[in-house]
């Protein structure tokens, strides 16, 4: 048995995806590329496979980790075109590598996320005064923000911590900008780009206009050892 | 991809990767001026039509032609129509996203009645115009086809040519004849002249029909050009082993109704049940060779990477080698990962056995189909199961550990009483001794028995089809009885019918004066008629009222054996004769038997010249 670790990107093309829909369209691939995929044991074997993140509907991104465990050695290199020559245009895995089965899983090893937003502002935003809001916004040692928890409650969460940092960029079309945010994971947790405009906007008047039109992108996924 | 849809409407709406056309194994070609274009329409929802193998079939037999594009189109889901009709765009294909009036052709498959107020949604969506008789020379050629189009005659006002039986063939030549007209320059009505000349082609308006004043019954129904002939004969493959079926089909990103690779192992059904129309229209029997179904089967699941393979048919268990079938289907799956469906399954405990042998995991529900509750009302219907037959039936599946079973009955049968109905409840109870019956360390934990009864729908071609469907108050008082005979805790019981089998009725045997009525009950919003949510007989009754039309004479009306009925210009190759004398058999509870034991002259064997059935 082999562990695959694999890094993919998802497109304009498939970023309306599910999670669930995902997972079904990469099972059906590496069967159609004839990946020897393991299988759970038990009542219901279910193939061993993964991702480090499930992926939000709207989503596009040049960094997504998943791992899967296959029952004979294979070349990565085999592996990477097969998959590519069967899986959709929109999604394609760029590099992958052979770890051992006690190699830290992808969850665990999640470090930091770094998103591209491109977002509709608030008529008349000027770019100078909206980075200097978002300077003001970081140099607050807390940032307090309702939270929903493991058991659906609502609690007060620093989010503070999660942020490294955020700039903002013109776009083309006037009323709209670009977002980077750098966003870490502790411990497994971390706090969604959304929230963070969502926080921006709740410490001032409305800025950005949070809508499902808003175009999230992950250009960089980190994990702990790339860091 | 259309960059305004993609960035501005789908991200607002549900399952938006449904409206994209991008799936694995979906066609895309590079359109130039001679190509046909062909968008095949299905009047509801995408996970409903990625579901239908008729389409995937002919999705797949278009596109082999290099000069046909034929792409999909589906009902948008109301957030979606809605924002269609708030930013003004029509309703498109989805491989290319071009707005459904550009096509040379819109076809239609007709699955069942309650779609049919989709089909002009849909046709308004796409900025067709609804009537036939007012589409410009540049407007599509909107075609239907499918098991409701053996009635075509409620949706004659808009439809330019139905397709009469299997499409296989005949559309080929249709498109063979759309090539030969477009060289000759001429308009809308030469090109409906050439098809209407294609055997199993039928063009509406190219016939006339007159009514009774006073009874309303039909009194003629005549071809008005030379073209045109009398009778349309439904078209069949004769051979459906070396028929088109693709190797490769769409693999949909969303979880469909039936989301599996649906495999075709025959067509036709010789059991004969007298309310079935399906048995009737798809006869002769025609199986395909275990070599060619292993064969396609392995391709497909290459093509596609499913894991779940149905074997589909009218009913499964007839298929004549069905145990060799699964056994070797099961030694192909070199995997084992593999798991194959039986759909429609007779009832008997060689079913179970085989169910045992593919369901290696968990047992998940049985279904069965007794139809009826007492023998008598079974030998009515001609369906061939007796009480033994299904108490030893569910007595294999209780001692291999199912639990759980459905059984599925109709009640307003012709000649029904509340006795027969009575023996619905009767029967389920019989089921619940069974289970009883076997010993405590065997059977499953858990013992559930669902019985669920739906209003039957008399429908054309079959033995019944002369019959008046019981009225909203008799269904009622049936049920109410149904749920009052039931005394055991065990049994739970299931019945919805909001009006939608009686509206079912009307359109299942209606003419071509229903057009208005539709016509109206699209101006009023009906669509998704056969979702729960968005049925509403109230504007269904105002468009009935409004177009001067009582759907009562449709619905519940008996008919005389020599009135004309609309569909009487089809030939289904199953004689008048044979339905006459099956609904006589019906009222003396008289059975037929199935095919292969005895030919009972349906006429099938007089259909085509040369052609053997095989029962």
């Amino acid at each position: 048995m082999v562990k695959i670790q694999y890094q993919f990107k998802r497109t304009t093309a498939l970023r309306f995806l599910s999670h669930l829909d995902q997972q079904r369209l990469f099972q059906r691939a590496f069967r159609r590329a004839d990946i020897p995929v393991e299988y759970s044991q038990g009542f219901n074997p279910h193939p061993r496979m993964s991702f480090a993140l499930a992926m939000s509907v709207g989503l596009t991104s040049d960094s997504e980790y998943g791992e899967v465990i296959v029952s004979e050695d294979i070349d990565v290199a085999a592996f990477i075109s097969r998959m590519n020559q069967v899986l959709p245009g929109g999604l394609e895995i760029t590099s992958a590598k052979i770890c051992g089965e006690k190699a830290i899983s992808l969850s665990a090893s999640l470090c930091k996320s770094v998103y591209r937003i491109r977002i509709t502002v608030v008529a008349g935003t000027d770019l100078k005064a909206l980075s200097q809001i978002i300077d003001m916004y970081l140099e607050q040692p807390q940032i307090l923000m309702l939270k929903r928890n493991k058991k659906g409650k609502f609690v007060e969460k620093d989010i503070r911590p999660f942020i490294e940092s955020i700039s903002v960029f013109a776009d083309p079309e006037k009323d709209k900008c670009n977002v980077i945010m750098t966003l870490r994971y502790i411990e497994q947790q971390c706090v969604k780009p959304e929230q963070v405009l969502e926080s921006i906007n709740n410490q001032n008047s409305q800025l950005f206009l949070i809508d499902p039109t808003i175009e999230i992108h992950r250009q960089e996924l980190l994990l702990e050892a790339d860091a | 991809m259309n960059n305004f849809i993609e960035k501005n409407i789908l991200p607002l709406v549900t399952k938006p990767i449904t409206y994209l056309g991008n799936e694995v194994n979906a066609v895309h070609k590079i359109p130039n001026p001679e190509m046909i274009r062909y968008a095949f329409a299905f009047p509801d929802t995408y996970e409903v039509g990625m579901s239908h193998l008729g389409m995937k079939i002919l999705y797949g037999l278009l596109n082999e032609q290099a000069d046909i594009w034929c792409e999909r189109v589906f009902a948008p889901w109301v957030d979606m129509e809605e924002q269609l009709r708030h930013h003004d765009l029509a309703l498109y294909g989805l491989e290319s996203m071009m707005p459904l009036h550009e096509y040379d052709f819109v076809g239609f498959t007709l699955q069942y009645e309650m779609s049919f107020s989709n089909i002009l949604n849909m046709l308004a969506l796409g900025k067709i115009s609804l009537r036939s008789a007012s589409r410009k020379e540049d407007e599509p050629f909107v075609m239907a086809g499918g098991p409701c189009a053996y009635n075509p005659e409620p949706l004659a006002d808009f439809i330019d040519l139905f397709v009469i039986g299997e499409a296989e063939e005949v559309i080929l030549k249709i498109m063979a004849a759309h090539r030969a007209w477009k060289k000759t320059g001429g308009n809308r009505h030469d090109f409906l002249k050439m098809a209407a000349q294609i055997e199993g082609v039928y063009v509406p308006a190219f016939y006339t029909v007159s009514y009774d004043q006073s009874t309303g019954v039909i009194t003629d129904f005549t071809p008005i050009v030379s073209e045109a002939p009398a009778t349309i004969r439904k078209q069949f493959i004769e051979d459906l082993d070396q028929a088109y079926f693709p190797d490769k089909i769409v693999v949909s990103y969303t979880e469909t109704v039936h989301d599996r690779i649906s495999y075709e192992i025959f067509r036709g059904c010789g059991r004969g049940c007298r309310f079935c129309q399906a048995g009737m229209i798809y006869r002769p029997t025609r199986e395909k060779t275990l070599t060619t179904i292993q064969s396609k089967i392995k391709a497909l699941i290459k093509a596609t990477g499913y894991d779940e393979v149905s074997l589909s048919s009218l009913s499964t268990g007839d298929y004549s080698e069905i145990e060799a079938l699964i056994k070797n289907l099961v030694c192909d799956d070199e995997t084992g990962k593999v798991s194959i469906s039986l759909p429609s399954l007779r009832i008997d405990s060689l079913s179970i056995e085989m169910l045992e042998e593919i369901q290696k995991v968990r047992k998940a529900g049985l279904t069965l189909a007794p139809e009826a509750g007492t023998q008598r009302m079974r030998d009515v219907i001609n369906k061939g199961v007796t009480e033994e037959n299904l108490i030893d039936t569910v007595k294999t599946a209780f001692e291999k550990g199912w639990g759980h079973v459905k059984l599925y009955f109709m009640i307003g049968l012709p000649g029904e009483t509340l006795e027969d109905i009575e023996g619905i409840a009767d029967l389920g109870q019989k089921v619940v001794d069974a289970y009883y019956k076997i010993d405590r360390e065997s059977r499953n934990k858990s013992l559930k028995v669902v019985l669920s009864a739906s209003s039957f729908v008399p429908k054309p071609f079959t033995p019944f089809q002369w019959m008046g469907q019981n009225s909203p108050e008799e269904f009622k008082n049936k049920q109410r009885h149904l749920k009052a005979s039931i005394k055991e805790r065990k049994i739970s019981y299931s019945w919805q019918d909001s009006g939608v089998s009686y509206l079912e009725a009307v359109f299942a045997r209606g003419d071509r004066r229903l057009g208005l009525v539709l016509e109206k009950a699209h101006q009023l919003g009906c669509r998704f008629d056969g979702w729960g949510e968005y049925f509403d007989l109230q504007k269904w009754s105002e468009a009935f009222e409004s177009a001067g039309i009582d759907p009562d004479f449709y619905a519940l009306r008996n008919r005389d054996f020599d009135e004309i009925l609309p569909w009487d210009f089809i030939d289904t190759g199953v004689t008048k004769e044979f339905l006459k004398a099956e609904a006589e058999k019906a009222e003396a509870a008289l059975t037929t038997p199935f095919c292969p034991e005895n030919c009972s002259n349906c006429g099938m064997m007089e259909f085509k010249k040369g052609w053997k059935c095989n029962g």
